[in-house]
């Protein structure tokens, strides 16, 4: 159980995700659009775990995790990741993300993998 | 309805403003080569890919993906924006629309040209053909490479060393990232001294689904294996010294097909009639509330009219004004009616969430829906779901117990929990209601005295609602749960707010050991208020009728000043009596007392007569008046009076 923050651009995406993690038992502490909110409100809410879209409009995904890391070095960002994206995910695995799920989402593997990146 | 039926107009709603964004920056290409068009295009592309395949509309995510790949060439400086190229482009947008047209019609959105749309687009990256699924990833490119291990600092050198071998499962997506996840967090606790295949090898994904890793590290083997056993491991095995130690990975979780199988078999044998003509448009809210707006203005403008038309007494307008009376009833109606949606739009997401929660916390659980074509206002209805998915949550975490422990208390062993909606006169009714434990107003009472909200004194004289009411409070419950409490903590604070920013109330009823329920009242629409017009000190003011608790007569004996602020006793309760001078100037005749609540806080008012209640639209002060404090806006009733709406949120939050 974690309180979590969703960062996608799209509110659809976002609402779907949310109501997987919700009936995974888990608090979603706060949403964010695109990179500078994600880096805003991870300093705001300082939650336990961060879902972050790659392709974003203003700041992406990549440079949103650079910020949050910047901030605290032992944040746990999961990537949301989708067919065709393997080099971005591969880049943000290198800058320190946690964790990757994929799209479209299944609800058991998301759960499993948010609860082995909550408990690493 | 199955469960993805719950999203779809959410996700035609988005995908058409993707769609817009779409033309509107390839429009914006043909004129200029606008690096920001390029990235705003393949965003919207990859969203619109995103939700169709969670949606599953395969032809949609084909087309986008496409369209995807071409904007990644151009991204790439691989591929020139040229007129022919633009042409292309455009045809698939126009098809992503006419797709969109058949999504909301019932349709699954795969045109008969699909493939050659598609085929139209790969031309452009030089792939040709038709693609083999929505697996196929795309190839990865060469040269990206970390040097493999080795140079990690920090290690003593006299560190044990221990290989380890992992099988990821079938099912994982992308075995190279996730081998790189373990490499990376194996890296943190030592230093590899070697992978097979090589780490370059397994970066980019050509290595079947099995590695090995050498390692020396002083994280013990207990670590490693924890590490190593993580999402998509089907087996992994950690060896010390020639000791071998398999370890379980957790089972492959299984696969669910989000109950896609019901649309397809029942969407496809019905071939939707294709037609051009648009049945359903998509309409912002706020333009809504403009007409609103504007109907409203007509309703008072006829009333004004009906009183001069009296003092001429001109039949012929009389009866023209009867007419537009009508119509103009009919109109407001009509527009109150186009805003509403019925509940069963958030309700019918909530079975499949109940179920998952249940499996998760070991309960059974009956999940009862009700009323779900109770309607209510579009506005009301986006601030709600959140709100009842925290209390059925909490009512399956919290309230009903585990099979075992209810059949000792000699319950059914499976739970039921009851989700209710009904329209009471002028409300709407939400209840969600649970056979579990209950709330055990003495764990709370002791909670609140810890948390230092309460001294122990003023706990005794508070009754079990009281009690039970500091679940509400926001220091109550923080980051920390309250398992041992049956829950009901968690987050209520923020319930309530949400449900006060929509004008509504929430109550809590809980008997120990038989269960709770939770009543939402809500108004039907935001857009129309009911009020009681008073008058103080001549003037009228309308006060929102859900901030109203009593009204009583004034009894002067009963006031009395504490610390330099009128106070009034009211039966056995003192409360702050506030005669709002500074608003409306001192009133020489006031003879009514109005309670007004907000949260837990009473207040009093004194007023000198309660004209009546009626329903009004409350428009927000213009920018030009900027905000006042203790109004939230104005209304204009029939005879064209112009009414401030007090606020009461900020009168009785005021110290």
């Amino acid at each position: 159980m974690g309180r979590i923050l969703i960062v996608d651009d799209t509110l659809f995406m976002r609402t779907l995700l949310k109501n997987i993690l919700f009936s995974g038992g888990h608090d979603i502490v706060g949403e964010a659009g695109d990179g500078d909110e994600a880096i805003a409100k991870y300093q705001e809410l300082k939650p336990d775990l961060v879902t972050m879209d790659v392709v974003m409009p203003k700041v992406n995904g990549i440079e949103a995790l650079k910020g949050i890391r910047a901030i605290d070095p032992n944040a746990k960002v999961v990537m949301c990741t989708a067919v065709g994206q393997e080099q971005m995910v591969k880049l943000a695995i290198k800058t320190g993300a946690k964790g990757y799920i994929v799209k479209p989402f299944q609800a058991p593997k998301v759960l499993e993998e948010i609860k082995n990146v909550l408990s690493s | 309805m199955s469960e993805l039926d719950a999203y779809r107009s959410l996700y035609i709603a988005e995908s058409r403003e993707n769609h817009e964004n779409i033309v509107k920056n390839l429009l914006l290409l043909e004129t200029e080569a606008s690096e920001t068009a390029i990235a705003e295009i393949f965003r919207s592309a990859h969203s619109l890919k995103g939700m169709s395949a969670s949606m599953d509309f395969k032809g949609m995510e084909r087309l986008c993906h496409a369209m995807e790949d071409v904007f990644q060439e151009i991204r790439n400086g691989k591929l020139a924006v040229s007129r022919e190229l633009m042409d292309s482009l455009l045809v698939a947008s126009d098809q992503i629309e006419a797709m969109l047209d058949d999504i909301e019609c019932g349709g699954p959105g795969i045109p008969p040209n699909l493939d050659d749309l598609e085929n139209e687009l790969k031309r452009w990256i030089g792939k040709g053909g038709i693609r083999g699924g929505p697996e196929s990833v795309t190839p990865p490119a060469a040269g990206d490479t970390s040097a493999p291990g080795a140079e990690s600092p920090g290690m003593p050198a006299g560190a044990p060393r221990y290989s380890l071998a992992i099988q990821l499962t079938d099912t994982c997506d992308n075995p190279n990232l996730r081998a790189m996840i373990i490499l990376q967090n194996l890296e943190e606790v030592g230093t590899i001294e070697r992978v097979i295949p090589d780490r370059s090898v397994v970066e980019d994904g050509e290595f079947g689904r099995r590695f090995e890793v050498e390692i020396t590290s002083d994280a013990g083997l207990d670590a490693l294996k924890t590490i190593a056993t993580t999402t998509d491991v089907l087996s992994a095995t950690v060896t010390e010294g020639g000791r071998k130690t398999p370890v379980p990975a957790s089972p492959p979780a299984p696969v669910q097909p989000l109950e896609k199988e019901d649309i397809r078999t029942a969407k496809q044998p019905e071939k939707v009639e294709k037609s051009r003509e648009v049945k359903n448009i998509r309409v912002d809210i706020s333009r809504l509330d403009s007409m609103m707006n504007l109907v409203e203005d007509l309703v008072i403008n006829r009333g004004r009219i009906t009183e001069i038309a009296r003092g001429h007494q001109i039949k012929e307008l009389d009866e023209t004004l009867n007419m537009i009376g009508r119509s103009v009833s009919d109109l407001q109606a009509l527009m109150m009616d186009i805003r509403m949606i019925p509940l069963s739009h958030i309700f019918n997401r909530f079975p499949r969430t109940v179920r998952d929660i249940a499996n998760r916390e070991g309960k059974e659980v009956e999940f009862i829906v009700e009323g779900g074509d109770t309607e209510l206002d579009r506005s009301v209805m986006d601030g709600l779901n959140d709100p009842l998915l925290h209390l059925i949550r909490n009512a399956i975490d919290h309230g009903i117990e585990r099979p075992e422990v209810r059949e000792a208390a000699g319950k059914p062993r499976k739970g039921t929990l009851l989700l209710s909606a009904r329209r009471d006169r002028d409300n709407v009714i939400i209840t969600i209601k649970d056979d579990g434990q209950g709330i055990h107003a003495e764990k709370v009472r002791k909670k609140a005295i810890e948390k230092g909200l309460i001294t122990p004194e003023e706990a005794q004289a508070l009754t079990r609602e009281e009690i039970i009411d500091f679940l509400f409070h926001p220091g109550f419950s923080t980051a920390e749960k309250i398992t041992d409490i049956s829950g009901r903590g968690v987050g209520l604070d923020v319930v309530r707010t949400t449900l006060e920013s929509l004008h509504g109330t929430i109550k809590v009823d809980s008997r120990e050991g038989e269960g709770t329920t939770f009543e939402l009242l809500l108004p039907p629409t935001m857009a129309i208020v009911n009020v009681m017009m008073v008058r103080i000190n001549g003037r009228r003011c309308a006060i929102p009728i859900h901030n109203v608790v009593e009204v009583a007569g004034l009894d002067t004996g009963n006031i009395h000043t504490i610390g330099g602020r009128e106070t009034i006793l009211l039966r056995d309760e003192v409360m702050p009596l506030d005669r709002l001078d500074d608003m409306f100037g001192r009133s020489p005749a006031t003879e009514i007392l109005v309670v007004l609540q907000h949260q837990n806080r009473k207040r009093t008012i004194a007023v000198d007569e309660i004209e009546g209640q009626q329903e009004v639209v409350i428009k927000p002060l213009s920018k030009v008046v900027g905000t006042v404090r203790g109004i939230s806006g104005v209304t204009i009733p029939g005879d064209g009076e112009v009414v401030p709406v007090l606020d009461v949120n900020s009168i009785v939050s005021e110290t």
